[in-house]
């Protein structure tokens, strides 16, 4: 028989509600399935998947909490009279992102209704290529079929099972985000530049906090077996990027644990959490107590409960992510994937939106646009923000060979950190360059504050074939931070110092 | 460090044959001379309006001790703008008095005009329209008293009196810092204003000298100066001929609140240049995420001018939190000739409020 909906959607986060709006606007029937599988601590939430509910958007917002007390400490040097220490009630603040998160998965219900978009709340299983049943949570089972699919059910953190006690009495970022009262002193454990900006905010509304991690900062990601290494994301090799950002985290109360492994989580009588580790530069065992244990070690997708063998969607066996081609298709004609349950992808919300959109447009709208997947800039919203696109130098080192590349650089004081009084040392630029010619810019990294502001322009040279001659040859905004992108003049290959002095 | 010798002292040229400049008595020559002399306030002749002397500059204004419980504010362009939201932030009531229009930075795209008066007003600034200085008079406790006139269009003009003003402060324009070189002994030609005219390689109109910066009237920011400074520099001492700052598509920022970011040409210009069939408006206006939680309510305005069959990005516009930051890479690709299609084809950063300039429609 004929199928009911042209395309369903399986998974209500970026990715799938792109492409089932877009798909929409082509005049198509259409159909999303969202379903939360609650944590093991039973946070739940809306529609609009990761970002909206437990990513960047409720993430950006505590950033911006902290960042506001920064502020106010700041304010005494500038005049304002304002007593301290000044406090933070972390109810408060989490009554403000729950409700403004509630306002946006309403605004996402309403889309989806003006474009006539059919919203199932119901967990989503294939029985056949063109079918997809499931239970509300009444109970009742629904069979939606379609023409064409896209599943586009994202990831969820994992648990370090071998750690006794991690599921039974830790939290992950699902959970953190939607706590009613304060974690007090906090210990997250670290794979995952996440645990970062969740330790930068917690200390930076007062919390004693503490980050856990195996090795070197943002090292991890060298290893992580969901990057393919063509995809050269710019935060994975980026040591010295990640020891300015946690330097300047450290030097503001953040405590480091660097090279310990987590044993054993165990509840104490009073509530708190006993944390027993392993600190292999010692080689010792060591032990603390906290009221909260946050583990940002992976995100791994939700595979199991789709019933993708039924239908012969093949994953990654290690990593149990959708293997999809240029098309995002898989392994099934008319079945496709976007967003973070994708193979060798970057998880992020931008480029799951651009990839579901562009999909939308080859299904339904006649175009053959695929999704470039090179140059995304991203940021990692640490107190002192990351911002970067393109190569890291070493990726640039290892596609042109270290004699055909070159590195400018500089450290440089924003100028609000002046009258502040506020530590500049981690503040710093790198733009790695070919070195031949007009010199185009394969890479730009950007540590400062409003990096995210700041790279997105950059971002947009670089698609254009920016040349470090045509950014000297751009004149400088002043004073900005930015500006200084196009102030560098001096390389890594001179030795000298980077230091940036007066205007 | 870098082995110059600073002569302090004000410096005039000579009647003599080759270039010279005397400094207290004493003179010098050189191959080349640069004027980099700058500006200075403007501030109206008591003649013109009685009493304007009693009000002070933007150099008066950084020489403030106390905060003004009163300020007037009287100009339309960036610097009364930045004066009159600083004063008004930080407490001082405050008045700003646009002579000819109805908007402030009317040379700016309209929708910045239009959007920045009605941001001014948002903070507190009381915004006078249609207002000028008539004269200005001693108050009875020694502050000042500000007669004005405004004239609305279609309307009689009314006289008011604005009492007891701590801070008058004048912004009204600048002048180039010229009158006093004699310019004349050495056949360096000025403008009408006295800005010194020189040619696209920063050449005044006699060999051997040349002028940078405020003092030539064009284009008065820091970076143009510091730019043209050291372009011509590589072309007088390291042979590179051609050495000389493009003036086209240079980014500037107001500090207002929120801050003004713009670079290229208005929408106005580009529809004089390009003919109205050829320019096409990407406009937004949202609500940035910082303001998801506050009660205050401050919207980000973006404006992108692009003109021909391939969307050219000839203008871009905008005001909101974040945009003097968001500006700078966006400016190199406006000078690269980028295009919407350019634009479109560039991943956003979430969640930022730079990501709404690639994901227009």
């Amino acid at each position: 028989g004929k199928n009911e909906y042209d395309l369903l959607v399986i998974g209500g986060g970026s990715g799938g509600l792109a492409c089932a709006k877009e798909a929409a606007q082509f005049g198509r029937k259409v159909a999303v399935l969202d379903y939360v599988e609650p944590s093991p601590r039973g946070t739940t939430w809306g529609i609009g998947g990761t970002c909206v509910n437990v990513g960047c958007i409720p993430k950006k917002l505590m950033h911006q909490a902290a960042l506001l007390g920064g502020a106010l400490k700041d304010a005494q040097h500038y005049g304002w009279n304002i007593s301290q220490p000044v406090h933070h009630t972390w109810s408060v603040m989490a009554q403000g992102v729950q409700n403004y998160v509630k306002s946006l998965n309403w605004g996402h219900r309403m889309q989806l209704q003006e474009k006539k978009v059919k919203y199932f709340n119901i967990k989503g299983s294939f029985s056949d290529p063109h079918t997809v049943r499931g239970l509300t949570k009444a109970g009742k089972e629904t069979v939606v079929t379609a023409d064409n699919i896209v599943i586009a059910t994202g990831g969820r953190p994992k648990y370090p099972n071998q750690v006794a006690g991690a599921r039974e009495y830790g939290i992950t970022s699902d959970d953190l985000f939607w706590l009613k009262e304060s974690p007090g002193k906090t210990l997250p454990v670290f794979i995952l530049y996440i645990s970062l900006e969740c330790a930068g905010f917690l200390t930076g509304i007062g919390l004693d906090t503490t980050v856990m991690m195996r090795s070197v900062p943002l090292r991890g990601f060298d290893q992580a077996s969901h990057m393919s290494k063509k995809n050269q994301i710019c935060f994975t090799t980026q040591q010295q990027m990640a020891s300015l950002v946690t330097n300047h985290m450290e030097s503001y109360g953040t405590k480091f644990l660097k090279r310990c492994l987590p044993t054993k989580v165990e509840k104490l009588e009073s509530n708190r959490l006993q944390v027993t580790w392993k600190n292999a530069d010692l080689d010792t065992e060591e032990t603390d107590s906290f009221n909260t244990v946050m583990w940002a070690v992976g995100r791994a997708p939700d595979t199991k409960s789709l019933n993708l063998e039924t239908v012969g969607v093949k994953t990654n066996s290690e990593t149990g992510k959708i293997i999809v081609d240029a098309n995002e298709a898989t392994s099934v004609p008319h079945i496709y994937a976007v967003g973070d349950i994708t193979e060798g992808r970057p998880e992020l919300t931008t480029t799951a939106i651009a990839a579901g959109k562009l999909l939308a447009q080859r299904l339904f709208g006649q175009s053959s646009e695929l999704m470039d997947y090179d140059n995304v800039p991203t940021t990692i919203f640490t107190p002192l923000e990351y911002g970067c696109v393109g190569l890291s130098e070493e990726a640039a080192v290892q596609r042109h060979g270290s004699d055909n590349i070159e590195v400018y650089h500089a450290y440089y004081k924003p100028l609000e950190f002046t009258v502040a009084e506020r530590d500049a040392t981690d503040c710093y630029i790198k733009m790695v360059c070919l070195r031949e010619r007009e010199q185009r810019m394969l890479g730009l990294h950007f540590i400062g504050p409003n990096a995210g502001e700041v790279i997105q322009g950059f971002a947009l040279g670089i698609k254009c074939g920016a040349t470090y001659s045509q950014i000297m040859k751009t004149v400088g905004i002043h004073p900005t931070c930015a500006e200084e992108v196009t102030k560098l003049r001096i390389t890594k290959r001179s030795g000298l110092d980077a230091t940036v002095t007066g205007c | 460090k870098a082995h110059i010798d600073i002569i302090r002292g004000y410096g005039k040229f000579t009647a003599d044959p080759e270039p010279t400049i005397e400094v207290d008595g004493k003179k010098y020559t050189a191959p080349h001379i640069l004027i980099a002399t700058g500006g200075c306030p403007v501030v109206p002749s008591d003649s013109e309006i009685p009493g304007a002397s009693l009000g002070m500059t933007s150099d008066g204004f950084f020489d403030l001790e106390e905060l003004p419980r009163r300020s007037v504010v009287v100009g339309a362009g960036y610097i009364a703008v930045e004066m009159a939201g600083i004063l008004s932030m930080l407490g001082s009531k405050s008045s700003l008095l646009i002579r000819h229009d109805k908007v402030v930075l009317r040379t700016f795209d309209s929708l910045i005009s239009s959007n920045c008066t009605q941001e001014l007003e948002n903070t507190g600034v009381d915004v006078w329209k249609h207002t000028e200085v008539k004269r200005v008079t001693k108050s009875a406790c020694g502050l000042l008293d500000v007669t004005v006139t405004s004239a609305m269009p279609g309307h009689k003009p009314t006289e008011r009196v604005i009492r007891d003003v701590d801070c008058l402060l004048w912004a009204v324009g600048r002048q180039p810092n010229s009158e006093g070189l004699c310019l004349g002994q050495v056949g360096v030609q000025v403008d009408s204003k006295g800005h010194v005219v020189v040619d696209e390689y920063q050449n005044t109109t006699r060999r051997g000298i040349y002028a940078i910066g405020d003092v030539c009237g064009r284009a008065l920011l820091t970076p143009v100066a510091i730019a043209a400074g050291r372009k011509l520099a590589h072309r007088l001492f390291e042979g590179k001929q051609d050495s000389r700052l493009d003036y086209e598509n240079i980014p500037t920022v107001v500090f207002s609140h929120p801050p003004i970011g713009t670079v290229g040409l208005t929408e106005a210009e580009a529809v004089a240049i390009h003919g109205k069939d050829n320019v096409r408006i990407y406009n937004t206006s949202f609500t940035p995420l910082y303001h998801a939680v506050t009660q205050r309510k401050v919207k980000c305005v973006m404006k992108l001018v692009c003109a021909g069959k391939e969307e050219k990005v000839v203008g871009l516009h905008m005001q909101g939190l974040g945009c003097d930051e968001m500006l700078q890479g966006f400016a190199v690709a406006v000078k690269m000739g980028a295009t919407k299609a350019d634009l479109d084809n560039t991943v956003a950063i979430h969640p930022t409020s730079a990501e709404e300039l690639v994901t227009l429609r």
